[in-house]
């Protein structure tokens, strides 16, 4: 954990005349894995996006495994090395599982047909499902299709894993089979970032937890710290709200 | 593998005996095969005048289906780009491919087809003049191109805006997905988005073929000798207006119908693999 692999400084970023963010700053260091908690509409999924510039921020910068988010060219190689994971999945319809993972390893990484489907079943292997590789995401449950969304993004080798809300799509019966995949990720030292509300996650697998309101960072600590005694009344009052059982 | 090879060529060939499958699939085949009858049955009864206008409106079959087929796979180009157009973020090329739309699908397809027959080559002739080239300047309209640009931009400005919908329609979380991969902007389109609204404008598209295919009589009106111009031309020296347009509608029905089979059928082979 020597290296800043993402450097977030200073962003804004208005939808309208909504101001979603109102000067972030974020360091994450490599393998480090922070996940992200607020009240809707408090920034945290754009944040998020603006990592692999799916928003645009008008002002401040990012600068990720050393590249600047600002030409074309550099977005596309921001974005090789970003993997995101959605709340909706987003898998290609049209396309099976296998195809999905092979899709941007062949016309992105330009790697031949043999070895994307190489690395392609070592991943569902890997997210348990290598049985599926045939079928089209409608056949899937909700579980199975974002562990594909998973093994999609980690075929292109990804530095960095964005996972924008991953479980809140899903049936409860399937949360825990997403988020097993996703602690093995963390242990293996995939720097992750992470918007959830999993506290169970948050505990186990974070090395940072930070509470978003309004636009800004309200507060950041150490999982066991940020649970036990939040310091802002703002963190106290979403806590109670979220850990009412 | 070796079971691939043996299904291979099985699958060949249910696609190449497909008539009798799909007769069996699609009793709409009936009605396609009982107007062909009919067509048969009075050709038999009264040679004159039913058999003299098949073999003289049979140049005009082919024509027919000329022009439908290039236009209608010219307009499907045009189309799509149009819709794309339309789609853009470039003001220019948003508002060029608008404007297109917004003013093709105002004007009556028969006004633009006498237009481009009778005005265009006067205005060709006419910059021919003004730049002194002989080859413009001596400019004469080809009616079958000329009737086949008309209808492609006519029927372009129509799928322009069902291609743009039929876009509109896959989630935007499909774009989102292919773009966060590293896939450009091109990439995206190319293999995620546009084949997934392929499937979307597929019974549109298949509509506008058989719109087009009837609309293709209006080419008649332009010197081209189409089954509509045959008939009049048939009408004209033999007086018997009944049996001759008859005998029209009958062929237009053989191809409409035809048509409407063979689009059912691909989008039933495009639903299977969802």
């Amino acid at each position: 954990m020597a290296q800043a692999i993402i450097e977030i400084t200073n962003v804004h970023k208005r939808f309208g005349h909504v101001e979603a963010l109102k000067g972030v700053d974020l360091t994450v260091m490599e393998g480090e894995v922070i996940v992200i908690i607020g009240p809707s509409g408090s920034g945290k999924s754009t944040l998020l996006r603006c990592i692999n510039r799916l928003e645009e921020y008008e002002k401040g910068s990012i600068v990720v495994d050393g590249i600047p988010l600002d030409t074309n060219q550099n977005i596309n190689a921001v974005r090789r090395e970003v993997g995101m994971v959605f709340q909706s999945f987003n898998l290609f319809a049209h396309l099976t599982v296998m195809q999905n993972l092979m899709l941007a390893q062949t016309t992105v990484r330009k790697r031949t047909k043999e070895e994307a489907e190489k690395v392609s079943r070592e991943l569902l292997v890997k997210v348990g499902i290598p049985e599926k590789a045939e079928s089209y995401p409608s056949q899937l449950s909700g579980g199975q299709q974002q562990r594909v969304a998973i093994a999609r993004a980690l075929a292109m080798n990804p530095r960095v894993m964005l996972f924008d809300e991953p479980t809140s799509a899903l049936d409860p019966e399937m949360i825990k089979e997403v988020l097993d995949v996703m602690a093995s990720l963390a242990k293996e030292g995939m720097t992750m970032l992470v918007v959830s509300h999993e506290m169970g996650f948050a505990r186990a697998a974070a090395h940072r937890v930070i509470f978003m309101d309004e636009g800004q960072i309200v507060e950041e600590a150490p999982p066991e710290l940020f649970f036990a005694s939040p310091t802002q009344e703002r963190t106290q009052l979403f806590l109670s709200k979220i850990l009412h059982l | 593998m070796e079971q691939q090879e043996k299904n291979a060529p099985n699958r060949e060939l249910s696609f190449v005996t497909g008539g009798e499958v799909n007769i069996r699939q699609d009793p709409w085949w009936w009605l396609v095969v009982t107007v062909i009858a009919i067509i048969i049955l009075l050709v038999m009864i009264a040679p004159f005048p039913f058999k003299d206008i098949v073999v003289f409106a049979r140049d005009g079959v082919l024509v027919t289906i000329l022009v439908t087929i290039s236009s209608y796979f010219l307009m499907l180009i045009l189309g799509l780009f149009g819709g794309l157009g339309r789609l853009s973020k470039n003001k220019l090329v948003f508002g060029i491919s608008s404007l297109y739309v917004e003013i093709i699908r105002g004007i009556p397809l028969l006004v633009q087809l006498i237009a481009w027959y009778f005005a265009s080559p006067v205005v060709i002739q006419k910059i021919g003049v003004w730049l002194n080239f002989a080859p413009l300047m001596y400019y004469r309209a080809n009616p079958i191109i000329t009737a086949i640009v008309a209808i492609t931009v006519c029927y372009g400005a129509y799928m322009s805006e069902i291609v743009r919908s039929g876009i509109q329609s896959i989630p935007k979380g499909q774009m989102e997905a292919a773009r966060s991969l590293g896939m450009s902007h091109f990439q995206a389109m190319r293999y995620v988005v546009l084949p997934q609204a392929f499937r979307v404008i597929l019974p549109p598209m298949g509509n506008e073929f058989i719109a087009l295919l009837k609309d293709s009589s209006l080419v008649s009106v332009v010197a081209v000798a189409d089954i509509t111009r045959k008939g009049r031309e048939f009408m004209s020296a033999h007086f018997n207006p009944i049996e001759t347009w008859l005998m029209v509608a009958l062929l237009y029905l053989v191809l409409t119908l035809v048509a409407a089979r063979v689009v059912s059928y691909i989008e039933k082979r495009s639903k299977r693999g969802s």
